[in-house]
């Protein structure tokens, strides 16, 4: 092999690239050839020469210097990386906002005529003269009561809740009911109880 | 290692400024060295270095935790030090206000910027020769030639610094030698 290639090989064996076959090769050439045995030398030489000046520091004050520069942390950037941090509750923020409108649109949109929502419509009695549902006495209801725009009389049994939206509940001594009575006047009581909703259909293992 | 970086750029990366100084601590010789070797003088070198951790810091969202930490920084500095190559030196003057512009000219600069009284006595004139020898290397060369034997990287972590396949980055290296060799036998 001629000195050219064994300079190539010199290099590939200065990278670490070269197995023992080649580095062998390599020596029995070099105790022959004196040029090649000072190529590496020099080679060697200069790579020890630029390892051995690399002790430099940087002025000591130099971390307080570079701290001292960094932004300012301004509100924007504040709220900004909270939201980039916190996935998770950004998307609940954004969801609660539009289920609060959604809501808040439900109580304006409706109307003014008796709602009732049950399971046993046939057993209630209702009086619309004075805009009133009345659960019999002796008769008795699976399930929960819901009526809108008008008030709920219980004489009877019910095996749920009764709620009345924009309307009071009445329970009559002889009344007996499983769940809670709830009268919701107010925005604020409507969107409580449909948050309520949500989280009981959520949650249905808690009481 | 490795683990205390991610750690630490985690943290960093959440707005915890304990967090970015320890890092700044870690790299700030290393880097300062990277662009001091490259760029030829301390102030520039100090400056490069700065802007360095700046960029890592205003950037650290972007940071991707494939890369070493390690990989990312060095390529940054060495980007900012061809940018700094590129610019003429005429437009550079001692009066000009320092980057961040916070009233600091270079004047303010050069009393701290002075090598240690330890430095001065024991490397010096090493430093100069190598510095001499460094400094007649083509850029493309010199870059890679430091972080190869001066800051001690292996050659597949040089390739993803400079984002140059690992042949290219050999074929460099062999001719760096070649040339210092070429410049230092003469001593």
């Amino acid at each position: 092999m001629e000195c050219r290639d064994m300079i190539i090989l010199i290099h590939e064996y200065l990278d670490g690239d070269t197995d023992e076959l080649t580095n062998q090769h390599l020596q029995t050439h070099m105790k022959t050839c004196v040029s090649c045995r000072q190529h590496m030398h020099e080679l060697q030489r200069a790579i020890a020469f630029v390892q051995s000046a690399s002790h430099i520091h940087v002025s000591p004050d130099f971390t307080a210097r570079v701290l001292a520069q960094l932004p300012v942390e301004t509100k924007k950037n504040l709220f900004s990386g909270w939201l980039r941090r916190h996935p998770f509750l950004t998307a609940a923020a954004v969801f609660l906002c539009l289920m609060t409108g959604s809501l808040c649109a439900n109580w304006f949109d409706r109307d003014n005529i008796l709602q009732v929502s049950s399971a046993h419509m046939d057993k209630l009695k209702i009086d619309r003269e004075r805009n009133v549902v009345v659960v019999p006495a002796g008769t008795s209801i699976d399930g929960d009561l819901v009526v809108r725009n008008g008030d709920v009389e219980v004489q009877g049994q019910v095996k749920g809740n009764v709620v009345a939206i924009e309307g009071k509940v009445f329970v009559a001594s002889t009344a007996q009911v499983a769940g809670n009575t709830e009268s919701i006047e107010a925005i604020v009581d409507w969107i409580w109880y449909e948050v309520k909703n949500i989280g009981n259909d959520l949650l249905p293992v808690l009481p | 290692m490795e683990l205390v970086e991610k750690r630490l750029t985690q943290r960093a990366k959440n707005g915890d400024r304990e967090a970015f100084a320890e890092l700044i601590e870690i790299y700030k010789d290393k880097i300062f060295q990277l662009a001091y070797r490259i760029v030829g003088n301390r102030q520039d070198a100090e400056d490069i270095a700065q802007e360095t951790f700046l960029r890592v810091y205003a950037n650290l969202h972007t940071y991707d935790e494939s890369y070493k930490f390690s990989t990312w920084i060095y390529r940054i500095a060495t980007n900012l030090c061809i940018d700094r190559g590129r610019k003429k030196r005429s437009d550079f003057s001692l009066d000009e206000e320092t980057e961040a512009g916070q009233g600091m000219d270079w004047y303010s600069r050069l009393s701290s910027s002075e090598r240690t009284p330890e430095d001065k006595v024991v490397t010096q004139e090493l430093q100069e020769t190598v510095q001499d020898a460094l400094s007649h290397l083509q850029p493309k060369y010199r870059s890679i030639m430091i972080l190869r034997y001066i800051e001690d990287l292996s050659l597949q972590e040089i390739s993803d610094i400079v984002k140059l396949p690992v042949t290219t980055i050999k074929t460099r290296i062999h001719r760096g030698r070649e040339a210092l060799r070429s410049k230092l036998r003469l001593m």
